[in-house]
């Protein structure tokens, strides 16, 4: 009886936290399909319209260059942090130099510093160089935000791959170099793939740094919703709408990784 | 084929010296064994001579060139690994093809070569399968032929059977024998496990505390230990120690008299292999004591008895039959080889 009571209160917990936790997320989806008439409903009987997905990408919206600034900076910065990160991951996990625990400790804490505190720096630096407003800033932004955390997450699974096939490899006839490609890429390459997803995650929703940084031409889609509130009030269909378009490409990801993600985050802890 | 010279090798890593001042010559074609506990330096002595660990000073000579500086790619060495050390990412195929492909063989070569080796380690059959798709075994035989394929100077093998099953281990030691046999290339082997040694080795070194305490044959190994630790290290079960002194020409310990040819000395140990040891029932033996077990370990007895602190084994027929904590005696058998040490240096005193 107590079983069973213990059983039922644990599934009741469990709905309560899922219906929080899926209720903003299935009152945007529904909402993007809502006219602005039925925005404010809390009815499921309404009648659903796509008109909302082609309004966001008229003008004055232009979710377009907005959608691609996001793809832009969010590619360029994986193509440039996860090969950056690997490097040095691997160097973290195989080479013993002196003060290198500091280092990685260093490369950590960077994580700590609230961005709050660094973006009025950045946005002075950028000004200077004349880089505001492009996306080339908002890369090197994300580059410095997500390579330590890459770094991190790609050494947990190097540090997981036995030395032995590296020694073999080395033993074989390859350099360092080849052994890198030929068998720590390899190998590493699922938890590599995670952390790229994950990068380009982080990047695809920083909202802070974007917001400040630019205006008109290096705006992406985070930064975008904020438009969506006017003088006429908040047009909740159609930010809905707008927040269909950045959170399906993220879950769709999402559901790829997360058996890769939980590994990537503990394969360094357990070793 | 190639014959490696250890000069003067230190090893230290920080403060702690693994290895002092080393110096060992691998002959042309030899099966060497390096033996010893763990944490003895064996391991880290063959690792130098892979390259895959720096020496702190002294010279590693392969055919008389120096390659302290070379890195293991130029060193003419394969080497097979305690866990295998195999490409999880690729085939069987893959794996053993490997170091060909690095040495930029064509690829009608590299296949036939694969093929030929394959063969010599029965892997034909799984040429195309992942090692995660093997068994042990079958893993052990694809590093050893990513090791043959390219024929290398000089084969470095790190406990290699170590993972396995005992009844494997048996079977893939004869297979390493019969290799070696057929290839006559000079083999670096490092093992803690002295079966594995006195079967495999042209020459055991004997490792403590990163010196080597004897270098010599398998057969001269057992027969003279050159001390104390060799005599309890070598042999299965191992040699009878039995700590004493010695008067007017007789070792005496608890329950043991035994004439010996070494003058008045005290802080002895006689040392006496089992098997050169006869169970009577002659009060007047040598070893008297208190039967205190009977192993049958199929074609033989372990009889050990037990007088006081003193115990002793010796190796009976396998239907010897016997109460425990009846009188038991021991005699030696005539030419047995008794071996006496310091207690305290452990040296060898006769």
């Amino acid at each position: 009886m107590k079983r069973t009571l213990n059983y039922l209160g644990e599934r009741a917990l469990l709905v309560f936290i899922c219906i929080v936790v899926l209720f903003p997320i299935a009152w945007m989806f529904l909402t993007a399909f809502k006219k602005p008439i039925d925005a404010y409903s809390l009815s499921l009987n309404f009648e659903p319209t796509l008109q909302n997905f082609v309004t966001v990408f008229s003008h004055p919206w232009n979710l377009g260059s907005m959608v691609m600034n996001s793809v832009i900076v969010a590619t360029v910065t994986v193509a440039i942090s996860v090969p950056c990160a690997a490097i040095a991951a691997y160097s973290f996990s195989r080479f013993r130099v002196k003060g290198r625990k500091f280092l990685f400790f260093l490369i950590l804490s960077t994580q700590f510093i609230p961005a709050v505190v660094i973006v009025l720096p950045f946005f002075v630096m950028f000004r200077q160089l004349g880089l505001l407003d492009t996306r080339i800033a908002l890369i090197i932004v994300n580059l410095a935000i997500v390579t330590p955390f890459v770094i991190w997450m790609i050494k947990g699974f190097i540090d997981a791959i036995p030395q032995d096939s590296e020694e073999a490899a080395m033993i074989d006839g390859a350099s360092r170099l080849r052994v890198i490609k030929d068998i720590v890429l390899p190998m590493a390459a699922p938890g590599i793939l995670t952390s790229s997803i994950f990068c380009f995650i982080l990047t695809w929703n920083e909202f802070l740094f974007a917001l400040i940084l630019s205006r008109r031409d290096a705006v992406t889609l985070p930064v975008g919703l904020v438009s969506f509130r006017t003088e006429r009030g908040d047009l909740w269909e159609l930010m809905s709408a707008a927040g269909v378009m950045i959170t399906v490409p993220i879950f769709i990801m999402a559901l790829f990784i997360q058996k890769h993600f939980t590994r990537g985050m503990t394969a360094g802890a357990v070793k | 084929m190639a014959e490696v010279r250890l000069v003067d090798i230190v090893k230290k890593y920080g403060n702690f010296l693994a290895v002092p001042q080393l110096n060992l010559t691998i002959h042309d074609g030899e099966f060497l064994v390096l033996l010893g506990p763990s944490g003895c330096g064996k391991t880290t002595t063959m690792r130098m001579i892979a390259g895959l660990e720096d020496i702190t000073s002294g010279d590693i000579m392969i055919k008389d060139e120096r390659i302290n500086n070379k890195p293991p790619k130029d060193r003419d060495i394969a080497m097979v690994f305690q866990n295998y050390g195999l490409y999880p990412h690729m085939t069987v195929r893959q794996n053993i093809e490997y170091p060909l492909k690095l040495r930029g063989m064509a690829k009608a070569d590299r296949k036939a070569r694969v093929q030929e080796t394959a063969e010599k380690v029965e892997l034909e059959n799984l040429l195309d399968r992942r090692p995660s798709e093997l068994s042990g075994g079958q893993r052990q035989r694809v590093a050893l032929a990513r090791s043959i394929v390219r024929t290398p100077s000089i084969f470095l093998m790190d406990e290699p059977l170590s993972n396995l099953d005992a009844k494997l281990r048996v079977t893939m030691r004869a297979e390493l024998k019969h290799l070696h046999h057929e290839l006559g290339v000079t083999t670096v082997y490092v093992t803690h496990d002295q079966m594995e040694a006195m079967t495999l080795a042209t020459r055991i070194a004997i490792m403590r505390e990163g010196r080597i305490v004897q270098l010599d044959t398998p057969k001269k190994i057992y027969a003279e230990p050159a001390d104390l630790f060799v005599a309890g290290f070598i042999g299965s079960p191992s040699m009878n120690l039995i700590d004493g002194a010695v008067k007017n020409g007789v070792f005496r310990a608890n329950g043991v008299e035994m004439p010996v040819q070494l003058g008045d000395r005290d802080g002895v140990v006689l040392g006496i292999r089992p098997e050169e040891l006869d169970i009577t029932q002659d009060a007047s033996a040598a070893i008297g004591g208190k039967l205190y077990a009977l192993e049958l370990t199929g074609e033989s007895t372990l009889v050990t008895l037990r007088s006081g602190p003193v115990s002793a084994c010796a190796r009976g027929h396998a239907d010897f039959e016997a109460e425990v904590n009846s009188p038991c005696y021991l005699s030696p058998k005539d030419g047995a080889r008794v071996h006496l040490f310091d207690r305290d240096s452990g040296e060898r005193l006769a």
